[in-house]
């Protein structure tokens, strides 16, 4: 079954047959995680990079990546995932042309993970950031297997 | 005949406005309008009567206690604030098409065009401006000429795309480069020829390139601001993704932090529900 990551939401599925795939990632983060050991497979769309006010809490923890990407990993260590086998592939973080970097959100989304990743001790495995081009991303919760496609093209990362 | 005049005499021989919305847009031009006359012309279309009531109580655009006549509604609302709604209605059914050749499924283009939009209106609210009335509707039209290039014209997007990225031009200059015109410039002339008021002409024309507007306008800049911050969201995105190039003159004139911004993108995503579903639901 497809199943539909939208915008500032996260899915988790142990069930092999599932697809998650989030659709319009412009300047967005989306980050798929996999552990194949566990076969639990989750996927995140992340709006932009930081929960900044500390004292309300956040509304909907997805929509940042510093708050949603935690929660997703620790979603999938409940269902059985481990640190050592998590296997992570981003893709998004999209540009508009010549924007000045203060306003490109794309690239402080995947700083910001990259940072969370840092301080965590783990990597990304592959990636497919920035550009202008929208991105679709799907997970394949068998194999583990992305796909990207983009105007009416598909590719593996 | 050329690509741009061939693509010109189809889009003109578009159907304008559904008669209802002609009817009261002719009628608040007059100078004597009255909103009870204007109340029982509404109320003769019961599409757009729903419409006018439920934009009146929701929470984006009225609020407050539930009104359940269209003159309490008129009230509300506002001669200035109805007209904008009303060619909305009118419009945004266009909008509703699969936009196949531009990689748009059905609903995708006027969620997009409801996000710049609301952006467009959040971003006055956020500034700490006054959005002139017509800011709004203008952010609601901006992509009609997509649905006239995608859908009832049938161009394919993708080659145009793809010079966009060879030559590391926008998107529309790619249009221009390939069909002689770009979308912007089309959905302005359309909406001329409907008797749209000019000043929304001018942000459908200008929104892209605002630098090139021959006055300044904060509508204008309220709206490309606003469709920078849709784009980015990827809400109702089509194959163009984000191959446009923003003005940094009208970033600097508005004084746009990136934590505004962040704001705006927020709130689009909570508002936008609401307001894309009264114009979804109810056709004209």
């Amino acid at each position: 079954m497809e199943i539909v990551v939208n915008i500032s939401d996260m899915k988790v599925t142990n069930r092999a047959r599932d697809i998650l795939v989030t659709h319009a990632l412009g300047s967005c983060l989306g980050l798929a995680a996999y552990d194949p050991v566990a076969g639990v497979a989750g996927l995140i769309h992340c709006l932009l990079p930081l929960a900044r006010d500390n004292k309300v809490p956040v509304k909907n923890p997805f929509m940042y990546v510093n708050t949603g990407i935690p929660q997703m990993i620790r979603t999938m260590y409940g269902r059985g995932a481990t640190r050592e086998n998590l296997v992570l592939k981003a893709a998004g973080c999209g540009r508009m042309m010549h924007i000045s970097n203060q306003f490109d959100t794309g690239a402080s989304n995947i700083a910001a993970l990259k940072k969370l990743l840092q301080v965590n001790e783990m990597r990304l495995s592959a990636e497919d950031v920035g550009g202008t081009i929208p991105r679709t991303m799907r997970l394949f919760a068998d194999t583990g297997r992305i796909v990207i496609s983009s105007c009416g093209r598909s590719w593996e990362l | 005949m050329s690509r741009r005049e061939e693509i010109l005499q189809k889009a003109m021989a578009i159907p304008n406005m559904p008669m209802p919305v002609q009817k009261v847009l002719a009628y608040i031009g007059n100078p004597d309008a009255d909103l009870r006359q204007l109340a029982k012309i509404i109320e003769f279309d019961p599409g757009l009567t729903v419409n006018v009531l439920r934009m009146a109580n929701s929470s984006f655009f009225g609020g407050g206690a539930k009104v359940s006549t269209v003159k309490e509604a008129l009230m509300r609302l506002g001669l200035g604030r109805l007209y904008q709604l009303v060619i909305a209605s009118g419009v945004a059914p266009l909008a509703r098409y699969a936009i196949k050749g531009y990689g748009l499924r059905p609903g995708e283009l006027l969620e997009h065009s409801v996000a710049v939009a609301v952006a467009s209106e959040t971003l006055a609210r956020e500034l700490g401006v006054t959005a002139p009335p017509y800011t709004f509707t203008a952010g609601l039209l901006v992509n009609i000429g997509k649905t006239v290039l995608g859908s009832f014209l049938e161009v394919d997007a993708a080659p145009i795309m793809t010079l966009a990225h060879e030559r590391q031009i926008s998107f529309e200059q790619a249009e221009e480069l390939i069909l002689g015109i770009n979308h912007a410039e089309l959905g302005a002339l359309l909406l001329e020829k409907w008797g749209i008021p000019t000043p929304i002409v001018n942000v459908v024309r200008y929104r892209l390139r605002p630098d090139e507007s021959p006055e300044p306008d904060l509508a204008l800049d309220l709206v490309h601001v606003g469709d920078v911050i849709a784009k980015m969201t990827g809400i109702g995105m089509g194959i163009d993704g984000l191959q446009y190039m923003p003005s940094e003159a009208v970033f600097a004139r508005l004084d746009i932090s990136p934590q505004q911004m962040e704001n705006v993108m927020v709130a689009i995503l909570e508002q936008i529900a609401e307001v894309r579903d009264i114009l979804m639901e109810n056709t004209l």
